[in-house]
């Protein structure tokens, strides 16, 4: 469990993690778009090796492959938490987050100061945030 | 004339030592022009070895490959032989192309051996190190690292700093942290003492991931901040967006969001245009061990 208290929006039991989630998400979204692992790492400007590491969750990368990964996928929030989903976070969850994300900027803020603020009213409520 | 040569390239060593590489730049053009008017080849081959490194230092060595690989495959003179090795290995590291770095890195591994020059096989085990790690084989890496350290010089030096850094980084991957923290601060003392801001933004931001992974927020706040400083002083675009990435995702792990989104959004706006997505995804997703900032 990771010590940071405020994710956004949902009191999700964690921030998604990991190497290996992502892997396996990289690996499943590959095989979805009929790409072979050569195929994918030539695309991506990467070794076929590494890319097998990587799906294995064996390889760091650097931002910039990190985020070509998500762009070549066009990996959404929504696609990336549906994963988490099945394991931790309801339907609703996700809709909510793919709401949430649809808000402009401004619009985010002031949902998550209605959070904040509805925290410490349940707090003072007697209830657990 | 000789003596001329020498001074000057001797004082470019130095520059670059102290990461001050267009002044060193200066330098070894000057020690080419000498060698070129003495007429003596080797020199010659040295002094563009020398040229060439600062090259690939400052992103514009693309040129000077053809040269090295020359000098290289002439297979003249043992020593120019193993600098243009280090050389094409480094051009190839900062390129980002890791197995060709690897390739040539361990010639210039083999020519060092052959010469039986200590601080030279230092310097390629450290290169090799960094290839390994590059591509995630950490403990690899460390090994290389750590043979590269029991070969530098005594006296503290700044190469030896960048060594202690990256076995410092591979100890806090491995999850030693508290070691691999003992590393990166002495580190960070040596190349504060010598005033070498260059490679101090490696280790600063090395320092920001370390207290990140254990959850020390202002140490992690106040590394990455200068570490982000520096590297927009320096123009280091890509250790700006590692220093971006920390600081959102420290801000990110004591609560503060706004703060996490002002650095993951300028994270995007500046280098991820497209990416309009990325503020949130990384506001909700800890990438952090997918992400290797050596590589």
């Amino acid at each position: 469990m990771r010590a940071k208290q405020n994710p956004p929006v949902l009191d999700l039991p964690q921030r998604a993690p990991q190497i290996q989630l992502v892997g396996r998400k990289i690996r499943q979204l590959r095989k979805e778009h009929k790409l072979t692992q050569v195929e994918l790492s030539s695309r991506l400007g990467i070794q076929q090796s590494d890319l097998s590491r990587m799906e294995q969750g064996e390889y760091r990368v650097s931002l910039d492959t990190l985020f070509r990964i998500l762009a070549e996928f066009k990996m959404s929030m929504g696609e990336f938490f549906e994963e988490i989903a099945e394991e931790s976070i309801k339907p609703r969850d996700v809709r909510l987050i793919q709401d949430f994300n649809t808000l402009p900027e401004d619009a985010q803020r002031e949902v998550e100061d209605f959070i904040a603020f509805k925290r410490v009213q349940g707090r003072h409520d007697g209830h657990n945030d | 004339m000789m003596s001329g040569f020498e001074e000057l390239r001797s004082h470019g060593a130095r520059a670059v030592e102290a990461g001050h590489f267009d002044e060193a730049a200066e330098l070894f053009e000057l020690a080419l022009v000498e060698a070129r008017e003495h007429g003596d080849d080797r020199q010659v081959d040295l002094a563009l070895c020398n040229r060439a490194a600062v090259a690939i230092e400052l992103g514009c060595g693309e040129g000077e490959l053809p040269r090295l690989r020359e000098i290289l495959m002439r297979n003249g003179d043992p020593f120019n032989c193993r600098i243009a090795a280090y050389n094409i290995a480094r051009y190839y590291e900062l390129a980002k192309s890791y197995k060709k770095a690897l390739f040539y890195a361990r010639i210039a591994r083999e020519r060092s051996e052959a010469l039986g020059r200590r601080d030279w096989l230092a310097s390629s085990h450290n290169l090799i190190g960094n290839t390994l790690l590059a591509e995630s084989f950490v403990q690899q890496a460390c090994e290389e690292y750590e043979k590269a350290l029991e070969l530098s010089p005594s006296e503290p030096t700044v190469w030896q700093a960048r060594i202690l850094d990256n076995i410092g980084y591979c100890r806090v991957l491995q999850g030693r942290h508290d070691e691999g923290c003992a590393y990166l601060y002495r580190s960070l003392a040596l190349l504060r003492r010598f005033r070498a801001e260059r490679f101090e933004i490696s280790t600063r931001l090395d320092l920001c991931f370390a207290h990140i992974e254990t959850e020390r927020c202002q140490h992690a706040l106040k590394h990455g901040t200068v570490a982000l400083a520096l590297a927009e002083k320096m123009g280091e675009s890509d250790a700006v967006k590692n220093a971006l990435y920390l600081l959102g995702e420290a801000e990110n792990l004591r609560g503060n969001l706004d703060g996490a989104r002002t650095h993951f959004s300028r994270l995007q706006r500046d280098f991820f245009p497209e990416a309009t997505y990325l503020p949130g995804f990384l506001l909700a997703v800890d990438v952090r061990k997918l992400v290797n900032l050596h590589a």
